[in-house]
């Protein structure tokens, strides 16, 4: 039963999400459309709840569930009436995907990273919630929710000093109400769709971008990352903030190396949308969301847009990140919950610059580097670091999209250091570890457009196609000799040529 | 030929990833470690509680006890006082291996409200889980000056997680 629920879920937040996926009219891969659909499903999903409960509406089955079908019927209106214009072979064109190619070095890696998948899924469905930040908020929230149909329940009532668990996002409670009354008595389980769908669009991403071999073996060493892994099926807001986190910066920078088309503007707004997601998930994200202010002002003046329409260009792109933190802290803690959260007096008394500097300092030598930091992300920050240092230094310079990425990780730094000096509450080695989550796919990204790697690929891909390449200009000089055509181009396929 | 050669080399980078240095004690710590429970929890019929049981560790059942016996009583209004996990470590040495659960996760094992030394309403606590050498006891506090002769004897140990 709970299996047959789980389908239906799945089918609920795959059209929900391929809804609003259509309102921002992207042309993608059918591999893009299913994980981001999947994704933006979820999240949508994690909203309904708590929109019931903004409204007062009591948490139920019916309530639940009937919001979910008739958010999924109205986000899907467009489509349909497309469906009645077009006919349905044509809408359904898009989604259809291209003959599988499969090609038998990927599968080595595909095994390795499924079984990683695999393990990660099952422990997802088998385990209790296990994180004390879990336990002491959001699933206690969650478990009474279900029981008392309403998130500002029982669990308010007892003495809760020693935590502020119940003060953050409604995300990770209301997709484990959601999961609880489907009949999964842990939830959880939602994660393992994050996972998946985040692994699917990542290898397809690289693979744009690098020869297979080498995108799968950056998938790999990145999901092999120790900690980001196990916080694969430990339910925590960490892991989703920095797939949705990414995935906007991902849209940004592809808004920004396109030319002004309808396919930039949607990919602009719809990066603005899933940093709205990511705020609402882990309200600091806000902060970092503003910080990528400059070099979007700076591209949209090399384009040379009019100033009005640049502010209500930015306007509407951070609408969704200010919604994603008023919604959950302005209103919802200070004006529903029964004790209150005041941020204000969460902020350092002692705001001086060597504090600063120190958090910097400690973040570089306790998470990013040193024994540490082996346990958290396995080698992959340094291998980064040394291709890093290879590139400046072979190289001297950067790639567009490579800068694009190496600045997102600098102000993720810097970023989540000023946080963490602003907010003493937002500790060094808990919530600023795992903020650092964010930085994993930013450095995969860099990495997938480090210059160095790219000729290599090149080389990978050239040499993979001279084989056949030259057996057929041998077979068609045979063939051919007496009437003497030239032989064909040993060009590199287009996925292989260097990037202009 | 050359897709079959990058084959081997594919094959030969998963495994020189899998076995270099850390990369290696992780993945005979965690995946294969998980893989191998794997197959024991497969077939296993145990149900949702049992599992708690079981990933959440003495504590739980303890908690559940508590519930259990405050059930069999029929206890009105209990507010269970916890000793704190400080005097578990500096005086029974059994710390971290045994911790008492933070009111809000014990809230969330049993639905019954606990306080711990230093909570607001530790005034309110009508019983006290205590452990010693002979095991674990739920004791009644039947009085205010019986309260304060509890919070006294752990005055020098602070509340810690």
């Amino acid at each position: 039963m709970p299996f047959l629920a789980f389908f239906l879920l799945l089918c609920c937040h795959l059209l929900a999400g391929y809804g609003v996926l259509q309102l921002f009219r992207l042309r993608l891969k059918t591999a893009y459309t299913i994980t981001l659909s999947l994704l933006l499903g979820v999240a949508l999903a994690s909203f309904l709840p708590f929109l019931l409960q903004l409204f007062y509406i009591p948490i139920t089955g019916l309530t639940v569930f009937g919001s979910l079908a008739l958010t999924t019927l109205l986000l899907n209106i467009p489509t349909a009436i497309r469906t009645r214009k077009e006919g349905l072979a044509t809408v359904l064109r898009g989604l259809r995907p291209g003959p599988l190619r499969v090609r038998p070095y990927e599968i080595p890696y595909w095994m390795v990273i499924g079984f990683l998948i695999f393990v990660s899924v099952w422990r997802c469905y088998y385990f209790p919630v296990t994180s004390r930040d879990a336990l002491s908020g959001p699933e206690a929230i969650a478990e009474f929710a279900v029981r008392e149909h309403t998130l500002i329940n029982s669990f308010f009532n007892i003495d809760l000093w020693s935590t502020n668990n119940q003060f953050k996002s409604p995300f990770l409670i209301a997709l484990q109400v959601i999961y609880k009354m489907a009949g999964f008595p842990f939830g959880q389980v939602w994660l393992s769709i994050v996972f998946i769908c985040l692994t699917v669009f990542l290898y397809h991403a690289l693979t744009e971008k690098l020869h297979p071999v080498l995108a799968a073996t950056l998938l790999l060493l990145f999901t092999m990352a120790p900690e980001p892994y196990a916080y694969t099926f430990m339910i925590l807001y960490d892991y989703s903030n920095m797939v949705y986190f990414f995935l906007g910066l991902y849209f940004l920078f592809r808004s920004g190396s396109a030319q002004p088309t309808a396919q930039a503007t949607g990919s602009f707004y719809f990066a603005g949308l899933l940093l709205g997601i990511a705020t609402y998930i882990r309200s600091e994200t806000l902060i970092l969301a503003f910080l990528f202010l400059p070099p979007m002002l700076l591209m949209q003046r090399h384009a040379r847009y009019p100033f009005r329409n640049i502010l209500v260009s930015d306007l509407l792109f951070f609408l969704p990140a200010m919604i994603g933190y008023l919604l959950p802290v302005t209103l919802y803690v200070n004006h529903y919950l029964p004790v209150h959260y005041p941020i204000g007096a969460l902020i350092n008394p002692q705001l001086q610059l060597p504090g600063l500097f120190r958090r910097y300092a400690d973040i570089f030598t306790h998470l990013l580097t040193g024994r540490p930091s082996l346990n958290l992300w396995g080698y992959f920050f340094y291998l980064t670091a040394i291709l890093f240092a290879a590139e400046a230094i072979f190289l001297r310079r950067f790639d567009r999209d490579a800068r694009n990425w190496l600045y997102s990780i600098a102000i993720l730094y810097l970023g989540l250091g000023f946080i963490g000096w602003l907010f003493p509450v937002m500790d060094l080695t808990d919530s600023t570890k795992r903020a650092l989550f964010k930085m994993l796919p930013l450095a995969l990204f860099y990495l997938a457009n480090n210059q160095l790697l790219h000729r290599f690929s090149v080389a990978i891909a050239r040499w993979e196609q001279s084989g056949p390449l030259r057996r057929a200009r041998n077979a068609h000089a045979t063939h051919d000799k007496p009437s003497g055509s030239p032989p064909p181009s040993n060009r590199p396929s287009a996925k292989g040529r260097r990037r202009k | 030929m050359r897709q079959f050669l990058l084959t081997v080399a594919a094959f030969a980078t998963i495994c020189l990833v899998l076995n270099t240095g850390y990369n290696k004690e992780w993945f005979r710590t965690k995946p294969s470690e998980y893989w191998a429970d794997f197959w024991k929890e497969k077939n296993d019929t145990a149900s949702a509680d049992a599992l708690k049981k079981e990933r959440y560790g003495i504590m739980y059942s303890i908690s559940l006890k508590v519930k259990e016996v405050v059930e069999k009583r029929k206890i009105a209004d209990p507010v269970i006082l916890f000793e704190p996990n400080s005097y578990y470590r500096d005086s029974l040495h059994i710390y971290p291996k045994f911790r008492a659960p933070e009111p809000a996760v014990f809230y969330y094992y049993t639905g019954l409200e606990g306080v711990w030394t230093n909570s607001r309403d530790v005034t309110r606590a009508n019983y006290l889980v205590r452990i010693s050498g002979k095991g674990v006891v739920l004791e009644e506090i039947r009085s205010p000056s019986q309260l304060q002769q509890i919070l006294d004897r752990y005055k020098k140990y602070p509340p810690i997680l």
